[in-house]
């Protein structure tokens, strides 16, 4: 049953936020009433002071692009390195069984697991971070733009030989595009453990970033600023979610599951 | 009675296999088989499943090659796939992620979109030239599959069972409009199904293949379009149907 039948469209579309807001009262009532030590959980109206604050100092703005800027190169790496293997493999047999197997074999290191290893190559630097994101972002969109092009249609793939096309036609028509729905699911996998990989890196040794903004806060005990790191990270991601799931829309439109509605 | 008139003589093609053999393993499919198929005919080739006349249309479409034997256009070896044929498949083969008007003109230039527009126009479907495949029904599919097929002005159009999935309506519908086409373009066709009356609506000659030899091959001799009721009809497709039941299952 669809219950969107019988509510305006504008509670639908905001009925996502219901319960995130709900848990902010509750938190909100439970601080208020001391229920709540405030050294454990600060009130959400701290927490928005804190982010006013922080956002007139400039140190918001600093730390957040800090953040952006390692996601935003480790994605770009990662995702390219990924996509043109995943392509590769996907494409030449010989390639795939020459590297598959080292691939899978990376895939199975927890990535994370070499951060000591990372420090000692790298230092402390941007450099450090941004490998550990790359290696974070790599494998989704290696595994998804491979498996998107093993299950591109052969029967589609024949008819566009009998039809004259060149093998670059072929795969920028037929190929590639048979294997974006996969590889943005793979995008949007990445895009989760890129803030997961940044979140960790961040806390070891950093200047700048969100990730160091809530270690320092730490120090001093600062849990508004602890906590106002922690939903900046949930925001981002959100939003990095939501710029892939557009992305689908748009690129998609011939999908009947991708529809508009 | 004139069978058809031919408006473009020139452009179709004339169609030659010398003993031609397939094998798929041990299983031989098709055997030391010759065949000749003058310009602008339509043939249509039946028989069991398995009896291997699909494989008989993909060595003529050149998607494979015989083991024994050639295939040839116009007395010209064919050994891969060219301009000349078109083939037209079970399933419409339709690229969901191109609106119908780019399916049309698939593997043509930045120039073609009055061409494609005009062969859709043919099919009756130019008002669905912005659609996505996705929201056509199944015989709208293949009429864009046709029209796909037409937009190349092929000289061999090669139908492998392009009806076998629609319902009966649709199915008579698009004979009808296959057979105008055809009329009005005039290229050699070759048409595999397993649908015998759909055969003896549409075929100059019927060929009806058994354990990959030419078990039948009788000429219909009927004026266009055909009735169903037609004394004559009645009996070709009886006397074909009884040959092929009577032919050993494989």
């Amino acid at each position: 049953m669809n219950i969107g039948k019988f509510l305006p469209n504008f509670v639908v579309r905001l009925s996502g936020w219901l319960l995130p807001v709900s848990l902010v009262i509750v938190w909100s009532v439970a601080v208020q009433n001391s229920w709540l030590s405030s050294q454990i959980l600060p009130a959400p109206i701290d927490i928005v002071r804190a982010a006013i604050n922080l956002t007139v100092s400039g140190e918001l703005a600093k730390n957040i692009a800090a953040s952006t800027v390692r996601a935003g190169w480790g994605l770009l790496i990662g995702s390219s390195i990924g996509f043109l293997l995943g392509l590769l493999n996907g494409l030449s047999r010989t390639a795939d069984r020459f590297l598959d197997t080292t691939v899978q074999m990376i895939r199975n290191v927890p990535h994370l697991a070499l951060i000591p290893l990372v420090i000692i190559w790298f230092g402390i630097g941007e450099t450090g971070k941004v490998f550990l994101v790359t290696l974070g972002v790599f494998f989704p969109i290696y595994a998804n733009t491979y498996h998107g092009i093993k299950t591109t249609d052969p029967q589609l793939i024949e008819m566009g030989r009998v039809y004259g096309l060149s093998p670059w036609q072929l795969f920028s028509q037929i190929i590639f595009p048979g294997a974006l729905p996969s590889i943005l699911v793979g995008l949007r996998y990445s895009l989760g453990l890129m803030w997961l990989t940044l979140i960790v890196a961040e806390t070891i040794a950093t200047t700048s970033g969100i990730g160091y903004m809530a270690m320092n806060a730490r120090e001093f005990m600062q849990t508004d600023i602890v906590v106002l790191a922690i939903l900046i990270y949930a925001l981002l991601g959100k939003l990095a979610d939501t710029s892939v799931h557009l992305l689908e829309l748009r690129i998609l439109q011939w999908h009947p599951g991708y529809k508009r509605r | 009675m004139e069978t058809k008139t031919n408006l473009k003589s020139p452009s179709n093609l004339a169609l030659k296999i010398e003993q031609v053999s397939k094998k798929f393993g041990n299983l031989t499919v098709l055997e030391n088989l010759n065949l000749e198929i003058q310009p602008g005919t339509f043939v249509a080739i039946v028989g069991r499943s398995g009896c291997g006349k699909s494989t008989l249309l993909r060595l003529i479409s050149g998607l494979d090659q015989p083991d024994t034997g050639g295939v040839f256009y116009d007395n010209q070896i064919h050994r891969q796939l060219n301009g000349h044929a078109r083939v037209m498949f079970q399933e419409a083969r339709l690229l969901p992620w191109q609106r119908v008007l780019d399916n049309v003109r698939l593997g043509l230039g930045k120039d073609s979109k009055d061409r494609a527009l005009e062969a859709l126009k043919h099919v009756g479907l130019e008002s669905k030239a912005n659609e996505w495949p996705s929201v056509l029904s199944g015989g709208q599919r293949q009429r864009v599959a046709l029209a796909r097929a037409l937009v190349h002005e092929p000289r061999l159009l090669l139908l492998d069972e392009p009806l076998g999935a629609l319902d009966a309506l649709t199915r008579i519908e698009m004979q009808r409009l296959i057979e105008k086409i055809w009329q009005e373009t005039g290229f050699t066709a070759i048409l595999v199904t397993h649908d015998i009356s759909e055969a003896v609506t549409l075929a100059d000659r019927v060929i009806l293949l058994d354990g990959g030899k030419i078990d039948l091959d009788v000429a219909v001799d009927l004026p266009r379009p055909r009735h169903r009721d037609h004394p004559k009809w009645i009996q070709l497709e009886e006397e074909i149907l009884n040959r092929v039941l009577n032919t050993p299952e494989i």
